[in-house]
């Protein structure tokens, strides 16, 4: 929240990215309230919208933090859908048939799936780090490798059946906000934190937007790296896991659109994909506008190959927007500089 | 790129001989042997003609996203591109009662359809300046979800006759021992044509060059007074009529035109270029490599199963696969370039 009153309040290229999302969101709020007001504007449609933001965001901020250092992750969804698979696997066995105490199992499961999310992320790292592969390429061969994974585990088929007391989680509520999105919020202040307030963020940042500066300037660009890909996988994975939960199965290829979605969003959130600047805040208000367009279709009734089309429409329009505003801004700031002699 | 590889140290533009195509006829050769060893099913003429079959059209994808690599882009809206042409061209044969025996009408039709939606990519790539792999994440999505809402979401089995008839187009047939035919598509010919033509083009012509020179560093391009934006455009519009070509290639060789179909086998085929040696990062990459690298995916993704390895662990097979030729690659880069004393970083891809 901090974010946007300084956003609106000083005018950094920045900020001004986050308020004209806050506009976009505005714009299409509006538009679905106008077209479908019957449909869009109930609370039975935000309560579901609520459900399913953030599971994506937290897909996006993976994405996020690799974007940052001018990296990508493809395999965040791999990632989650491995840990839930392992979480699922657990559960499924222990807690049926030990009959023992069901909640340390799901608690030992959930801490194995985060586990399984941040060993992945790091095996990223490792590689991308240590040995230098490209993070395109390195996360494209793990994407595939860690799905292979998922699918090896249980022949392919999905696990289904998961405890209650696990699925009461991702489908329960905390003081009427819905338990994901209170999970999305503390991981998303927690993300934040460590990309503004501690070093290894700060780090991140700079090695994103110069990595020979950074390493001449004697910041561990490997550690950098490896912890940025480990938190990817972190993050990931408790994604994985409000699926999980939510849908009390695990499926190693679910969400495959996913990836592209994941990257949508960070691109609308105001994120470089060059690397060095991005805000969580814009994250997850861009996961919300595309949550809105995603209901907003459904409540019209068109084909989810409308939403990609959007999708798709959205992500390139922005970017033309966002290169075009720069160029008018630079041209304005040439003019009112004073001639130098 | 920060450094400057001395451009005699760079494999790019000569086509035989580099090591990694060595290494990559080295691994097809043991691989075979390995595979035909553990069982003797391998050794038959069919094989190595199943194995053509099976590659071609990825032969074809590889060949156009090979020269957007090399101009130091990347392209995830190929294989989109090639059904979104495939499917429309026999969409728009059928409705004109164009269900001739003529193999150039679709040809040219799919051509120019992949080349319109090239210049989509070309206009954000070399016009605004997107990054190339935001820019066509988001055309697929946007082809994709155009090619299924507007232009049809449903199978045709009955396409036209002449790409019916040429699916079962033989060069050559031999009965094998047990009985089967063995055959060789005579798509053979044309890709192989394609191949040197390419390869002819990327060494040989301006265009060819200046996308060498591009890849290798931009900004020195632009400052030799090369037309960098109406390269960038070019091989964007010419990707676009070869995955174009390629998409309706594979409706005919598929005899059905299903408009789900290809969407998500990008990757592969990036891992497949790649692997046969072209650089992420611009400036480097051969044809012969890239025919090299999607014959030995396509090797070890046909013959898991005579190598032992159970049918549910296939594609973590293929995963680690990929990782070691992506982590090989990045090894022997590392190499080369402290070899040319050029590392500047400790931490140089």
């Amino acid at each position: 929240m901090k974010d946007i009153s300084r956003g609106l309040a000083q005018r950094l290229l920045s900020d001004r990215k986050l308020s004209q999302l806050i506009v976009v969101a505005i714009v299409v709020f509006a538009a679905f309230g106008i077209l479908v007001p019957d449909v869009f504007l109930t609370p039975r449609n935000f309560v579901s919208m609520a459900f399913q933001i953030p599971e994506i965001a937290l897909l996006a901020l993976g994405v996020m933090l690799a974007m940052l250092t001018a990296g990508i992750d493809l395999s965040v969804v791999s990632m989650s859908n491995l840990a839930a698979l392992s979480t699922a696997y657990l559960m499924v066995t222990q807690v049926t048939e030990g009959g023992g105490n069901v909640y340390l199992w799901i608690v030992i499961a959930i801490a194995i799936g985060i586990v399984v999310g941040l060993i992945s992320g790091l095996a990223n790292g490792a590689i991308i780090a240590g040995i230098g592969v490209t993070p395109i390429l390195a996360t494209l061969a793990t994407l595939t490798l860690y799905n292979g994974i998922a699918v090896g585990i249980r022949n392919g088929q999905s696990i289904t059946g998961l405890p209650p007391e696990f699925v009461a989680i991702g489908n329960g509520s905390l003081l009427g906000i819905p338990i994901p999105m209170v999970i999305l919020l503390v991981a998303g202040a927690g993300v934040a934190l460590y990309i503004n307030k501690t070093g290894l963020g700060m780090q991140s940042l700079l090695v994103g937007a110069n990595r020979d500066a950074a390493t001449y300037s004697a910041i561990g660009v490997k550690k950098v790296l490896l912890l940025t890909y480990a938190l990817s996988g972190g993050l990931s994975a408790l994604a994985g896991l409000i699926i999980a939960s939510r849908s009390a199965s695990a499926n190693p290829d679910y969400g495959s659109s996913y990836l592209l979605l994941a990257i949508v969003i960070v691109v609308l959130g105001g994120v470089n994909p060059y690397g060095g600047f991005g805000t969580v805040t814009g994250v997850i208000i861009a996961t919300g506008v595309l949550q809105m367009v995603s209901s907003g279709f459904n409540a019209l009734r068109f084909s989810q190959f409308y939403y990609q089309l959007a999708q798709g429409v959205v992500l390139v329009a922005v970017m033309v927007l966002n290169i075009y505003l720069d160029k008018q801004r630079l041209k304005a700031k040439r003019e009112k500089a004073p001639k130098k002699p | 790129m920060s450094y400057i590889t001395p451009i005699a140290k760079r494999k790019g533009l000569q086509l035989w001989g580099s090591p990694n195509e060595i290494f990559l006829v080295i691994a097809i050769a043991v691989l075979s042997l390995v595979i035909g060893f553990s069982n003797s099913v391998f050794f038959s003429i069919a094989t190595p003609f199943d194995l053509l079959r099976s590659s071609l059209i990825e032969i074809l994808f590889a060949l156009g996203l090979l020269i957007v690599l090399v101009s130091g882009g990347i392209d995830i809206s190929f294989p989109i591109v090639g059904i979104f042409a495939g499917y429309t061209t026999v969409v728009v044969m059928l409705h004109y009662g164009l269900d001739t025996y003529s193999l150039w009408i679709p040809l040219v039709i799919a051509a120019v359809v992949g080349a319109l939606l090239g210049s989509v990519n070309a206009l954000l790539i070399a016009g605004f300046g997107l990054p190339t792999l935001i820019a066509t994440l988001g055309t697929a999505s946007i082809f994709r979800g155009f090619l299924l809402s507007y232009v049809g979401s449903a199978y045709i089995a009955n396409i036209p006759l002449g790409l019916d008839q040429f699916a079962t187009a033989d060069l050559i047939s031999v009965e094998t021992a047990t009985g089967t035919l063995a055959r060789l598509h005579v798509l053979v010919i044309p890709t192989l044509i394609l191949a040197i033509a390419l390869a002819w083009m990327m060494r040989r012509t301006m265009f060819g060059r200046t996308i060498f020179a591009i890849g290798g560093s931009e900004e020195s391009a632009r400052r030799m007074g090369m037309n960098v934006r109406w390269t960038k455009a070019r091989i964007y519009i010419l990707v676009g009529a070869l995955s174009g070509i390629a998409g309706i290639i594979y409706v005919s060789l598929q005899r059905v035109a299903d408009p789900y179909a290809l969407a998500g086998t990008e990757l592969g085929i990036i891992a497949a270029v790649v692997l046969g040696g072209a650089s992420i990062m611009g400036g480097y990459g051969t044809v012969t490599g890239t025919v090299l690298g999607v014959l030995l995916i396509n090797l070890i993704k046909d013959n898991l199963i005579l190598l032992g390895i159970p049918g549910s662990w296939q594609r973590a097979a293929i995963g680690l696969m990929l990782l070691i030729g992506v982590v090989s690659q990045a090894i022997s880069d590392n190499r080369r370039l402290k070899q040319a004393g050029t590392v500047t970083g400790e931490d140089k891809p």
